[in-house]
């Protein structure tokens, strides 16, 4: 068989030749549009009604072992920070008590979103037809399973070094008692994963990513830090450097189905459904976690809400997909509002119900209490009046046997969890925008507490009929709940939650839970 | 204070730490430390990988092995659920009780994968300063590789795609991070079948180091008709996400994967000069043998011994085997008309040679794959279906 002249050729200057050379991983990258072929079903198994363009492209152009090589050096980094420098300085238990149990829940529900976002990678992946935008979900896939481990490390090195393990060490089998994780599993996981995937990449990448790591991955670490935390910096900035490609990946999606003039139909409702349901539950979880779950405060929610999520995320980035017919969500100004109060209503709840944690909350100092009043004008007087009533009556003392939600029976506050986001809320009580909301469907009553929630609800309730926690457990006693659900510590009785985090103070157990005879009620039965 | 400023650190900061050191208690507030602690270990005690995988997937208790309670939260329009038993006819008492053998969580996934990548590229700055190039045999070089090798990069980038809708399906943590890492290895040897030719390229410049030759010969090529259409049915026509694993990990890639990188590259390319394909072909066949150890735990200690529903899944085992066998076999023997357009070599072209190669597939799979879960298979006959295919 012959050889080209060409071959020939070039063979013979190889003897002149031998320097030695390799291949860079962006001369491979860059045959990858071509590794495609056509064929009679390739399809995705995941339909959209956005239509994905075929020549897409990628923003970080990788191949799998450059990819491998890159995360490997990040990998030495943080693990040698964690290992040897901050396990020298006992870094892990010269943590504030407040943020130590605070990061119990940022780690564990930042680990689920992770974790779910493989899927959610994984989908689109499946509906994309270009390679390369292939190409780019496949590596946010990796990272996402990258990012799934190193949440759970952030656990696991508490578990080992800080004063109080519990919770750190079992998060993912006692995280469902609390009335906070539906909520969390509808931003966190079921909206990355169910629904259109361009729906869910709007949910996952161009809200979760571009509008709330920022707050979520990059603020914390600044409140961990004045909170003597080292560990969940070091972790959580090395996650923040794979958020880019992710962010240009929801950047990618819209520039994929943008040629198609029916996707201007769609894009913004599904914008702002997407944005309404992440902040529904972001902004006042976020906002509480920080204010309330810390010693050091680096400065009002409030304001970092409106630098990341307003000015750079409703303002530039929505702004540089302008040209792509992408306009800042309706439900921007509303959820501006609630940025305000939302987490303070949030907090007096989660207070409330603190046996169903499996973390420890305190109830504001009095140095808290003076910066939230310098900060939110109004705040004492609305909260800080309940949390000193509370305190009297002994909330934090086991022989009390008062619990806060005696408290909201007592005074006839009904706490309602809202269909859509799974947020509780207490209509009577609440100072943000929440306002009640009942519909019947499938005979059974469904409560909602904002108008963008119940749109969504209106339009496809099958989507949403989850059992809330209320109902799931009417009936039954708090006690027996906490320790079906893995709600104790290692010797089997005392609360893995707490209402205090002082040296002092004596620890809740399931009996002392039991005296206070607190059963569980549906408010819509 | 603005978030560009110095910020003080409480770890740091003596007024600050003293603060915080004066709030923590000097006894630990419990005594169990060990993250997960209610995991069940495979081993004597919980692995690093055990305690970072297990039980992170969030699913209710209506799902094997699931922690969580009640319903889902969102669901697909329609009503359809973010995760379900009907995505697949295996049942298991436990979707969370598989475990990956080279107990791999990300950091030491991608350490490995990053070292192989230096070694590789060490590897081609001395062949290349060594003009080892010179001694390929021009036809292997220029007919061969960019023909079949490029062939086999399509199969693989279609196996590679088989996983993405069994990385958004599947209903446990343990078994997503290993099909993870097996769709990965898989679009990594696409992107060094690649590779190979691209770097002939650079050291031989005039030298076509385009797809499109094998492209050409994937989507046309009567040597691959089979194999093509087995791919795509495996990626595009089945929902089941174990059906695709066990049709691509179980059957395909044993077989034919097997027939091509291992008994084709790996042992016919020194025959022809060539140290360059084995070497790359060499990581290949580690991920290969990796990826069938968790396939193994899966399919056989897992679902195969489940102690409720063992013998069930055994059976859609076998439907499978019998849906997804006779078109890898016939893959197979389409494969070996290649073997006619080789320059020959005594010993290794020769037909005797050449069914010693697919025996020695077939034997493997049979023991490995077919023995475990009791699948009848007549050897003699198989090889001679292959072997019928030579020209």
């Amino acid at each position: 068989m012959a050889i080209s002249l060409a071959t020939n050729a070039a063979t013979d200057a190889l003897a002149l030749n031998r320097a030695p050379t390799s291949v860079g991983a962006q001369e491979v990258h860059k045959w990858m549009q071509d590794f495609n072929w056509d064929f009679k079903n390739n399809r995705t198994k995941y339909p959209t009604k956005y239509l994905m363009a075929n020549d897409t492209k990628e923003q970080f152009k990788l191949i799998a072992k450059e990819y491998a090589r890159m995360e490997s050096v990040k990998d030495e980094r943080q693990f040698g920070s964690l290992q040897d420098a901050l396990t020298r300085m006992n870094a892990g238990n010269r943590v504030a008590p407040k943020w130590g149990e605070t990061m119990k829940v940022v780690s564990n529900f930042l680990e689920v979103g992770e974790y779910n976002a493989i899927a959610a990678s994984a989908m689109l992946w499946d509906s994309a037809s270009a390679p390369e935008q292939k190409n780019g979900y496949l590596g946010q896939c990796m990272d996402e399973i990258r990012h799934t481990h190193q949440c759970g490390y952030v656990n696991y090195y508490f578990a080992k070094y800080f004063h109080d393990p519990a919770g750190h060490t079992d998060a993912r089998r006692v995280r469902t008692l609390g009335p906070l994780w539906k909520g969390m599993k509808r931003v966190f996981a079921d909206g990355f994963i169910s629904g259109d995937a361009v729906e869910c990449s709007i949910n996952l990448q161009l809200v979760g990513e571009a509008c709330f790591t920022n707050p979520l991955i990059v603020a914390v670490t600044e409140w961990a830090s004045a909170n003597g935390d080292e560990v969940t910096p070091t972790v959580f900035l090395s996650i923040e450097t794979d958020e880019l490609r992710h962010m240009a990946n929801g950047y990618q999606t819209v520039v994929s189905i943008a040629h198609d003039p029916a996707a201007a139909k769609y894009l913004n409702t599904d914008l702002n459904n997407a944005f309404w349901t992440q902040q529904k539950y972001f902004t006042p979880v976020l906002g509480m976690l920080f204010e309330y779950g810390s010693k050091f405060k680096v400065e009002p929610w409030v304001k970092t809400w409106n630098r990341w999520v307003y000015e750079d995320w409703g303002g530039i980035w929505i702004g540089r997909l302008g040209k792509y017919g992408v306009q800042s969500p309706a439900s921007l100004k509303d959820a501006k509002k609630d940025a305000y109060w939302a987490h303070h209503d949030l907090f007096l709840l989660a207070y409330a119900v603190w046996p169903t944690g499996f973390f420890r909350l305190a109830l504001p100092s009095k140095e808290d209490a003076d910066w939230f009043e310098a900060n939110y004008p109004g705040w004492y007087d609305h909260y800080g009046k309940i949390y000193e009533e509370w305190r009297a009556r002994g909330c934090e003392d086991p022989s009390s046997g008062f619990i806060p939600l005696q408290w909201f029976v007592e005074n006839n506050h009904e706490i309602y969890i809202d269909r859509v986001s799974q947020v509780p809320f207490c209509p009577s009580l609440t100072k943000g925008a929440s306002s009640l909301r009942i519909h019947e469907y499938n005979g059974k009553k469904h409560a909602f507490s904002d108008e963008w929630g119940e749109r969504m609800w209106l339009s496809e309730p099958e989507r949403y009929e989850c059992q809330n926690v209320f109902e799931q457990y009417a009936g039954r006693e708090l006690s027996e709940v906490i320790a079906e659900l893995w709600g104790v510590r290692s010797d089997g009785v005392t609360l893995i939650g707490q209402p205090h985090v002082t040296k002092e103070g004596k620890l809740w157990t399931l009996d002392d839970i039991k005296r206070a005879n607190c059963v569980f009620k549906d408010p819509l039965a | 204070m603005s978030l560009l400023e110095e910020r003080k650190r409480g770890l740091t900061d003596p007024e600050m730490a003293a603060k915080i050191m004066a709030e923590i208690p000097d006894q630990p507030l419990d005594t169990q430390r060990k993250m997960g602690y209610y995991v069940q270990p495979r081993g004597k005690r919980l692995t690093e990988y055990e305690i970072m995988t297990c039980y992170t997937q969030p699913t209710p208790d209506w799902i094997s092995g699931g922690l969580d309670w009640g319903d889902w939260t969102q669901k697909f329009h329609g009503g359809r659920s973010s995760w379900g038993n009907e995505t697949t006819e295996m049942l298991s008492s436990d979707w969370h009780e598989h475990r990956d053998p080279a107990g791999r969580w990300h950091p030491v996934y991608v350490k490995a994968k990053g070292e192989d990548w230096r070694v590789l590229q060490r590897f081609m700055e001395t062949f290349s300063a060594e003009g080892a190039l010179r001694t390929i045999d021009p036809v292997w070089r220029d007919e061969i590789l960019p023909k079949h090798l490029g062939a086999l990069g399509y199969s693989e980038y279609g196996l590679f795609n088989a996983h993405s809708s069994v990385l958004r399906d599947c209903t446990g943590d343990t078994l997503r991070s290993t099909f993870a890492f097996a769709a990965f290895d898989k679009v990594d040897n696409s992107q060094m079948t690649q590779l190979v030719r691209t770097f002939i390229t650079k050291i031989m410049p005039g030298y076509d180091d385009s797809p499109a030759i094998g492209k050409k010969e994937w989507t046309q090529g009567a040597a691959y008709k089979s194999a093509r259409e087995t791919v795509e049915s495996m990626w595009q026509d089945t929902y089941d996400w174990n059906e695709v694993m066990f049709a691509t990990h179980m059957i395909y890639d044993p077989l034919f994967g097997q027939l091509v990188r291992r008994e084709f590259f790996q042992r016919l390319s020194p025959a022809y000069g060539d140290s360059l394909t084995p070497f790359v072909l060499a990581g290949m066949q580690t991920y290969f043998q990796t990826t069938k150890a968790a396939m193994a735990d899966i399919y056989h200690h897992c679902l195969d011994n489940d102690k409720n529903y063992g013998g069930f899944n055994r059976r859609w085992m076998h439907v499978w085997m019998e849906k997804w066998l006779p078109s890898t076999v016939a893959a197979m023997a389409e494969f070996m008309s290649i073997y006619a357009t080789l320059p020959t070599r005594d010993g290794f072209t020769d037909k005797a040679s050449i069914a010693a190669s697919v025996n020695r597939v077939v034997e493997d799979w049979i023991v490995d794959y077919a023995n475990k879960i009791d699948y009848k298979v007549d050897q003699s006959a198989m090889v001679a279906t292959i072997l019928a295919g030579l020209k």
